[in-house]
């Protein structure tokens, strides 16, 4: 799927130097689950931001799906993006003046899909993830598990070949948080390449694999045994 | 607590660079705008208030009703209503006074030039008050060899006020006579309808051969000013007005249409103060141009409408700011500040930043006041020892100050500390946000409004003066004076020589110009018809000439011909009492069809009489009818006209030409001063005079769209300034939307939509309002656009709003548009 070769990250400003990411080298093939650990500051989120091309690294090469885009513009990796990558974040980050139908929608607003295909498939994947009730809801209106349920929603409805979470669990507690992963890991059942920044050893153990990141250098690597 | 106050709110204006310079730079116009407005406004208001007997000194109208014809409004009286009134209501009137400016010819040594001066009654001397210097206006308007000068006058030709004895030969008519000062008073100040330099007393013994000047009721010349004695009400003597015409004017009954004066004659009194902006005559009837109270009110009007932008700006990125600040009043809360004391720290500092406003503003007035007073024609200044100034400003700013602190003030002390400083996010309330919509909405409605009303006051005037007239007005020079003595004599010779310049085609002696201020009427009868049928037709008398120069069209019969002598009019001297003369006539098209022919053709040969003089009449044939000419003013309808062919005098000399102007008139002037050079050469442009019955629209039109300008520069900083706060505050949702694969592209349409809304809205609001006022704007002048002209300018000027709001909206959007979403979405 992706291939980080002597990927590097360095942030500059006119006083200070920092290093988020040192040539760090990383495969994950198709359909893998892949949880990324590490304390805070460790570069797990410059990581995943440039996994999914919302950053650009400094150095080094990312092969995605056979193509180099480290030094793609802007326009060209959107539109990757798009086509490929979904977003889980910590924060849920739905927008507060939408309903949860129409934050769902949006995934699918810059495809150039129809009105009623889109519509379609929102409902098809608010079944899906068990929302369908709170359609016409605002965000506010909803428990925080509720919401971060839309944004898996969001993340797949565009049938996303990789979705990428950033803590999803971070801010549900502990109930809603296995809800939360138990979807991921049906999602990965089905073929979804999931990779997953997280805190917490319990959540990553749903992942096939774990990378641990410490001051931007990957330590360990452990691979588990197929659940 | 006090400094700790003022300390935050100058750290936030500096903190917030943007918004304090939208918020002062707006305001400042803004004010700036409004304190110019109001100076003008204020001197409007002022005129001839300052009189000692300003509530009592009126001024007697004339209006004359003929059958069939519009009331013809004269702001003059005839010369023997000052007796015949100050007779009538003896009991209720201290004085009557006549004014009669005359164009004279002013001799000091060898230097002569035509000045204004202004014949009067001795009564003027107690009805106004003069700041005399020397001498006594008594003496001076007493006797008929004497002039009272103002200071202008005596420091121009004598180099002093000390000029009491010194003599100046004037000419007017068959005067020619040596004048000496016995009086120099003060010059009147500029807010006065009155135009005075220098006054000498009518003896209407001077005018025998001019009796119309002061001896004819049907003539109206003068100004007739009167004192009204206490406790009397004008309206006593308006209503008795009728009653005193009857009294004053004998009728034959059999001899006419009427029985009665009042039956054709009206006359009305309109008090001093309200000349100035309730001016009831024709444009250029009043002794210098007056204002309007429609000016005033428009003005006011737009005063009102900027500084209404400017709050609108205040209050807008004041309630918008606000929102971000949530978390110092929360703390404030947190550490015990009651709400009361809260409004009054936000209303404090929307204050501090109007003051700062004032005094930018104040700057901008000094800077603009003085180019402003010379293209209004007015001598305007901030007079800070005035009390009344010093009031408006303070006040302005503590209106404006509060007004624009008030909102934010009552929202941000509302906030409940713990939902804010737990929340984490804007505070922003659904309600703040829509009154921001709505106020976007009044300034664009506002600016939309303004651009549609200075694209019709342009495109008005630029229809009036370039409406086909009727007759040739290009390339016309007027040489004017051509009746004073000295060159008299010499006209002929003056026109042959002229016609020798290199570049000059054609040239005509007529008396009557286009667009000269001739107002003359004329009675006519068709042939066989009783007296009581007549009709009066307007009069313009031209020469031989005049047709083919001013290229106008024949659509019957024949012009007037050198070569038949018994074509024209019969000259009221040579006809005696009772015996009928002969002449020839031409007609326009309008008064042929007035006095009742089928068609032009049809009054070709027909013959109809016409009065020369009292009890002297001729019989003229119709040999001609020419086309409907707007002879008198664009701003007047149409008339029917006769054109008398008269060859006995000469007022102007018209001169058509090719080319530039300049040489020939240089040549022009070097003959006149060859043949006359004691009498002062003067000329005008037939364009320029048709022009200059439109300066005011000129003017109006210069200021509406200078005003416009502001309005939306102003409107557009406050959009700007809100533009930029909410793409700060929608960042998050910006983020997730480019997350969500949305291109920069997607991001600013996005933004500039939202900003579209309130624009079209605005235009929805404005278009029926604007459209409204403007029809019946045009409605004043009777050549008039089309006033479905105003559906495609109103749509142009949506357009344009539209488009400045992208062009201000877009840049912003495309900055907020481009950033990384993910610094947004992290830092949440």
């Amino acid at each position: 799927m992706l291939k980080l070769h002597n990927l590097s990250k360095v942030y500059r400003t006119d006083e200070v130097e920092t290093v988020a990411l040192d040539n760090v080298n990383i495969e994950i093939e198709s359909g893998e689950f892949v949880a990324i650990m590490g304390p805070s500051g460790c570069g797990k989120s410059t990581l995943l931001n440039i996994v999914g091309m919302l950053d650009s690294s400094s150095s080094g090469d990312y092969v995605f799906m056979g193509e180099n885009v480290a030094g793609y513009p802007e326009s060209k990796l959107s539109n990757i993006r798009k086509q490929n990558i979904g977003f889980i974040f910590q924060s849920f980050n739905l927008i507060d003046e939408l309903t949860v139908e129409e934050n769902i929608e949006l995934a699918l607003l810059y495809h150039n899909i129809p009105a009623n295909v889109r519509r379609e498939r929102v409902a098809k994947v608010m079944d899906k993830v068990g929302i369908a009730h709170r359609a016409k809801h605002m965000p506010s209106q909803l428990s925080g598990g509720q919401q971060q349920r839309v944004a898996v929603a969001r993340a797949v409805v565009g049938d996303q070949a990789m979705i990428l979470a950033d803590e999803p669990t971070g801010n549900l507690d502990s109930a809603h948080g296995q809800e939360v992963m138990e979807m991921l890991q049906a999602l990965n059942a089905e073929g979804t390449t999931i990779v997953m920044v997280t805190h917490s050893p319990a959540h990553a153990d749903y992942a096939r694999r774990t990378i641990n990141l410490f001051d931007g250098h990957v330590v360990t690597e452990n691979l588990r045994a197929a659940v | 607590m006090f400094h700790n106050y003022l300390q935050v709110a100058f750290r936030n204006l500096v903190a917030n660079r943007l918004y304090s310079f939208i918020n002062i730079i707006g305001l400042a116009v803004g004010l700036a705008a409004c304190v110019m407005i109001a100076l003008f406004v204020r001197d409007e208001l002022s005129y001839d208030k300052h009189w000692d007997k300003a509530d009592s000194i009126y001024r007697l109208h004339t209006t004359f009703n003929i059958p069939g014809r519009e009331p013809m409004h004269s702001v003059h009286a005839a010369g023997p209503a000052k007796h015949a009134f100050l007779e009538y209501f003896e009991q209720d009137v201290v004085a009557t006074s006549r004014i009669r400016t005359f164009s004279t010819v002013v001799k000091h040594g060898d230097q002569a030039l035509f000045e204004s001066i202004q014949w009067t009654d001795p009564e003027t001397a107690d009805i106004f008050n003069f700041d005399v210097i020397a001498g006594s206006m008594k003496d001076a308007l007493d006797d008929k060899s004497s002039i009272a000068v103002d200071r202008s006058f005596a420091e121009r030709y004598f180099g002093t006020t000390e000029a009491l004895g010194e003599v100046v030969n004037v000419n007017i008519y068959d005067i020619t006579r040596d004048y000496k000062v016995a009086a120099v008073f003060e010059d009147f100040p500029e807010n006065t309808v009155l135009d005075i330099q220098a006054f000498v007393a009518i003896d209407e013994a001077d005018f025998v051969n001019q009796r119309w000047e002061f001896e004819q009721w049907y003539s109206t010349n003068v100004y007739m000013f009167f004192e009204l004695k206490p406790g009397i009400s004008i309206d006593s003597i308006n209503d008795r007005s009728a009653a005193f015409l009857d009294t004053a004017i004998q009728i034959d009954p059999d001899a006419g249409a009427f029985t009665k004066a009042s039956d054709f004659l009206e006359v009305r009194a309109q008090s001093i103060k309200d000349i100035q902006l309730f001016p009831q005559g024709r444009n250029g009837s009043e002794m210098k141009p007056t204002g309007s109270m429609t000016s005033v009110i428009i003005f006011v009007a737009i005063a009102v409408l900027i500084l209404l932008i400017a709050c609108i700006n205040f209050m807008n990125l004041a309630t918008a700011k606000s929102t971000q600040r949530a978390r110092e009043v929360a703390l404030r809360k947190v550490l015990g500040a009651h709400r009361g004391q809260l409004v009054a720290q936000f209303i404090g500092e929307s204050v501090l930043v109007a003051l700062i406003g004032l005094a930018v503003g104040v700057a901008l007035v000094e800077l603009l006041i003085n180019p402003f007073s010379d293209f209004i024609g007015k001598s305007l200044a901030l007079d800070y020892s005035d009390g009344a100034t010093i009031a408006l400003l303070l006040g302005l700013v503590a209106f404006v100050g509060a007004a624009g602190g008030a909102y934010p003030a009552l929202v941000l002390s509302g906030f409940l500390p713990a939902r804010v400083l737990k929340a984490n996010k804007s505070a922003e309330t659904s309600g703040s946000a829509s009154l921001r919509n709505a106020l976007v909405i009044t300034q664009f409605a506002i600016s939309i409004g303004l651009i549609v009303a200075t694209s019709v006051v342009y495109g008005q005037r630029l229809y009036a003066t370039s409406k086909d007239p009727g007759f040739s007005k290009e390339n016309i020079l007027v040489i004017t004076n051509l009746s004073r003595s000295g060159m008299r004599d010499k006209q002929e010779a003056l026109r042959q020589q002229v016609e020798q310049i290199p570049g000059v085609l054609k040239t005509s002696l007529a008396p009557d110009t286009p667009a000269n201020g001739n107002t003359g009427n004329t009675n006519l009868i068709r042939e066989g018809e009783s007296d009581k049928e007549s009709m009066l037709i307007g009069r313009q008398v031209v020469d031989h000439d005049f047709f083919d120069l001013y290229d106008v069209e024949l659509l019957a019969g024949r012009f007037y011909d050198r070569a038949r002598e018994t074509d024209g009019t019969p000259l009221e001297e040579n006809a005696t009492d009772g015996e009928q003369q002969v002449g020839t006539l031409i007609l326009n098209e309008a008064a042929s069809y007035r006095m009742g022919f089928a068609s032009p053709t049809a009054a070709i040969g027909e013959r109809v009489r016409m009065g020369l003089g009292p009890n002297r009449e001729a019989m003229m044939e119709i040999i001609g009818v020419v086309r409907d000419m707007q002879f008198q003013s664009m701003r007047e309808p149409m008339r029917p006209e006769m054109y008398q062919l008269r060859t006995d005098f000469y007022l102007d000399l018209s001169i058509k030409f090719e080319g530039d102007a300049q040489p020939i008139l240089r040549e022009v002037e070097a003959i006149w001063r060859g043949l006359a050079p004691e009498v002062p050469f003067d000329y005008g442009f037939i364009d320029d005079r048709i022009e200059e019955e439109f300066a005011r629209e000129e003017q109006q039109s210069v200021l509406l769209a200078v005003f416009a300008g502001l309005a939306i520069v102003i409107a557009c900083m406050g959009l700007y300034g809100l533009a930029s706060f909410t793409a700060e505050r929608r960042t998050k949702e910006i983020g997730i939307r480019k997350v969500m694969g949305a291109s920069v592209f997607d991001i600013v349409r996005l933004l500039i939509w939202q900003f579209s809304k309130p624009v079209l809205v605005a235009n929805l609001i404005a278009w029926p309002l604007v459209a409204y006022g403007m029809v019946s704007w045009l409605e004043s002048f009777p050549y008039r656009l089309d006033s479905w002209i105003i559906v495609p300018l109103c749509v142009v000027a949506g357009l344009i709003a539209l488009m400045i709001a992208w062009a201000t909206v877009g840049g912003n959007a495309a900055r907020v548009a481009r950033a990384n979403p993910i610094k947004a979405l992290r830092y949440e």
